[in-house]
């Protein structure tokens, strides 16, 4: 089911999915576009390349609440708290970001003890993904192609959308998006020419190239675990690095939390909270003992944790190449060129 | 949300507070659970922890000192810490008296592997107050249903001196008993101490356990794992049958939080208890 509509009907979409829940799309700000529950159905705006924030925030929130306490109250008096979760519609993600999520099931929820906050909240939401402008030339930071992942892949959406000028396609995907679609007011069919036009874009998505190097999960993470020790490498690769973390706040895959208690006044909530292996703090134990008090030992961590421990572990790689960490490094560290730098790193070993 | 959450700790009631040591820092706490369906649902083995959880101050992964077979409560040793940092959840727990009520949330982890155990010889080799889940392997083995599921026991204990051995009463009841080897050490005795001295490793040495269809089991601060781990490789021990449990900081528990990620391992999830083959396939990233 192919449908269309018109950019400047956009309102009348969003505002029609906003009577059906909450609808989370992208928002023009200061300082770029996020993803945000709209209010306002004027908001939504789809002339952007990607947002700053990856759409992760939706099934897992920067904090989330799990209890509310009081000190002063005996413990059986605590309260967990019951997330507030609507049926979702998480409008305008681009192929690369779908991706990601499918990733972070297999962490949060298909292997293990399933996370209840992840999987609920996934449960409630359907996907609209949104295909890259391939008209335009690749965006420098990106390398989603690098690791399998096209311009234009509907894989993972529930509903796939494409802009050709004016026009927004529309093409469900999964069954809870074909049950959307043929429900939406406003939508009209698709000619067998636009059709053939849909088809064709999605195809040529995979030629579309961004930063690109061959690289095998196998290999890389076998690269990576021989390298391990080389602190010559890391040290190099690592020098200018702040330890600010915001390559992990911005991730669509880094899902490091913390648990805190936040009291004020006695009246106090747990809740988890994003946390990056990045901070010297982060595995800095009671006892005073701490594995990674050194910046190239954490950031040797969070690469060899997605380009080789994850890969061992899980399977597949844990990086969708969207480019965010190098785009937001203050310092420009790009962890494309520090995976094309491993695939050579037995340089490094004879230095 | 809350039903099957594991994130929300269940409460128990601290029943019994055992001051272990002369510096008064460890304290067996032995807890009950207020809710019968809890006491039910929380099945564990030696080796296993839990997380303690006191709201306002944050949670502590600790490891189970009873045993299963210990039935209606359940025994953690906890050190106050605080050296370097204020360690909030141990220090309270300390401040806390009989009737105090927490929270816990576990089992969690894996447990020493006891079916691999079972029908070999154990040696239980153990540091200060490193001991809890190896005290709990112990009674475990020692308890009337299970003590014929194993070979020889043999317990290599030590401690800096004779007030910081823990568990003093069953020490002295295990010395008794013909079915378990009990050794003793300090690194340095009092007037008082008529009992062995030397280092753990060295104790070892000089006892030279039998490799012969034997499994080590070893527990300890990191300076004793370091020189005990290729005392038992010498012995002849194979790399599969020297088992020993990790630590690192941890926050969920369930292998979530990615804090306590070792390579391809977590250790709340996939451990805390690792052979030294396993451990040797990890980077030195502990």
């Amino acid at each position: 089911m192919l449908k269309k509509t018109t950019i400047d009907k956009l309102p009348e979409l969003a505002a029609c999915l906003m009577e059906k829940g909450t609808l989370v799309a992208p928002v023009k700000e200061a300082g770029g576009f996020n993803f945000r529950a709209i209010t306002d159905a004027a908001q939504v705006d789809l002339i952007f390349h990607n947002t700053i924030l990856s759409p992760k925030t939706v099934f897992f929130p920067q904090t989330e609440d799990f209890v509310r306490y009081s000190v002063y109250q005996p413990i059986l008096e605590a309260k967990p708290v019951e997330p507030e979760i609507r049926p979702t519609f998480l409008f305008g993600v681009r192929p690369c970001d779908v991706k990601s999520f499918e990733i972070m099931d297999i962490h949060f929820t298909r292997t293990g003890v399933p996370d209840p906050y992840w999987r609920k909240r996934r449960d409630a939401t359907i996907i609209f993904g949104f295909a890259f402008d391939t008209s335009e030339e690749a965006d420098p930071a990106e390398f989603y192609h690098t690791l399998g992942i096209g311009a234009a892949d509907p894989d993972g959406s529930d509903v796939f959308m494409l802009r050709r000028d004016d026009v927004l396609f529309l093409k469900a995907v999964s069954p809870r998006g074909e049950n959307l679609l043929g429900g939406l007011a406003g939508l009209t069919d698709a000619a067998p020419d636009e059709r053939k036009y849909f088809d064709d874009y999605i195809a040529q998505g995979h030629d579309y190239k961004t930063r690109y190097t061959c690289v095998d999960a196998e290999a890389i993470a076998k690269e990576f675990e021989a390298i391990f020790h080389n602190t010559d490498f890391w040290t190099k690769v690592s020098n200018a690095c702040l330890s600010c973390g915001i390559c992990t706040f911005v991730c669509p895959t880094c899902y490091c939390f913390d648990i805190c208690d936040e009291t004020q006044f006695g009246q106090g909530v747990r809740r988890r909270v994003w946390d990056a292996c990045m901070f010297t703090d982060f595995t800095l134990e009671a006892s005073g003992h701490n594995p990674r008090t050194q910046v190239y030992q954490r950031l040797r961590q969070k690469i060899c944790h997605k380009y080789s421990f994850h890969i061992r572990k899980y399977g597949p790689i844990s990086c969708v190449g969207c480019g965010r960490c190098t785009r937001y490094c203050p310092v420009n560290i790009d962890i494309f060129s520090i995976v094309e730098q491993a695939v050579q790193a037995k340089w490094y070993k004879r230095m | 949300m809350s039903e099957n959450n594991p994130y929300i700790p269940m409460p128990v009631e601290i029943s019994k507070i055992i001051d272990e040591v002369d510096t008064h820092d460890i304290k067996t706490f032995r807890f009950t659970f207020v809710n019968k369906d809890d006491e039910q649902k929380f099945v564990y083995l030696p080796g296993q922890f839990a997380e303690l959880s006191i709201y306002g101050k944050g949670e502590s992964p600790i490891g189970i000192a009873s045993a299963p077979t210990d039935a209606g409560y359940v025994e953690f040793t906890v050190q106050r810490a605080g050296a370097i940092l204020p360690g909030l959840v141990t220090s309270a727990l300390h401040d806390m008296d009989e009737g105090g009520r927490i929270g816990l949330r576990g089992p969690l982890g894996h447990s020493w592997p006891i079916e691999f155990l079972e029908k070999k010889n154990i040696v239980v080799v153990g540091g200060g107050f490193a001991f809890t889940t190896l005290r709990s392997l112990v009674k475990y083995m020692l308890h009337k249903d299970n003590r014929s599921r194993f070979g020889d026991i043999t317990v290599i204990y030590g401690a800096r001196t004779p007030g910081l051995l823990c568990y003093k009463d069953e020490l002295a009841a295990w010395e008794k008993r013909s079915d378990i080897k009990t050794i003793i050490t300090v690194d340095k005795g009092n007037e008082t101490w008529t009992g062995r001295e030397g280092f753990v490793p060295a104790v070892c040495k000089d006892v030279a356990p039998s490799p012969e269809n034997a499994v080590a089991v070893i527990c300890g601060p990191p300076v004793m794992i370091k020189f005990t781990l290729p005392v038992f490789f010498e012995l002849g021990f194979s790399k599969e049958n020297i088992l020993t449990s990790l630590e690192m900081r941890m926050k969920c528990g369930i292998g979530k939080c990615g804090r306590c990620n070792v390579g391809y391992k977590y250790v709340c999830s996939d451990g805390p208890v690792f052979s030294l083959a396993e451990l040797e396939d990890l980077p030195r990233d502990f």
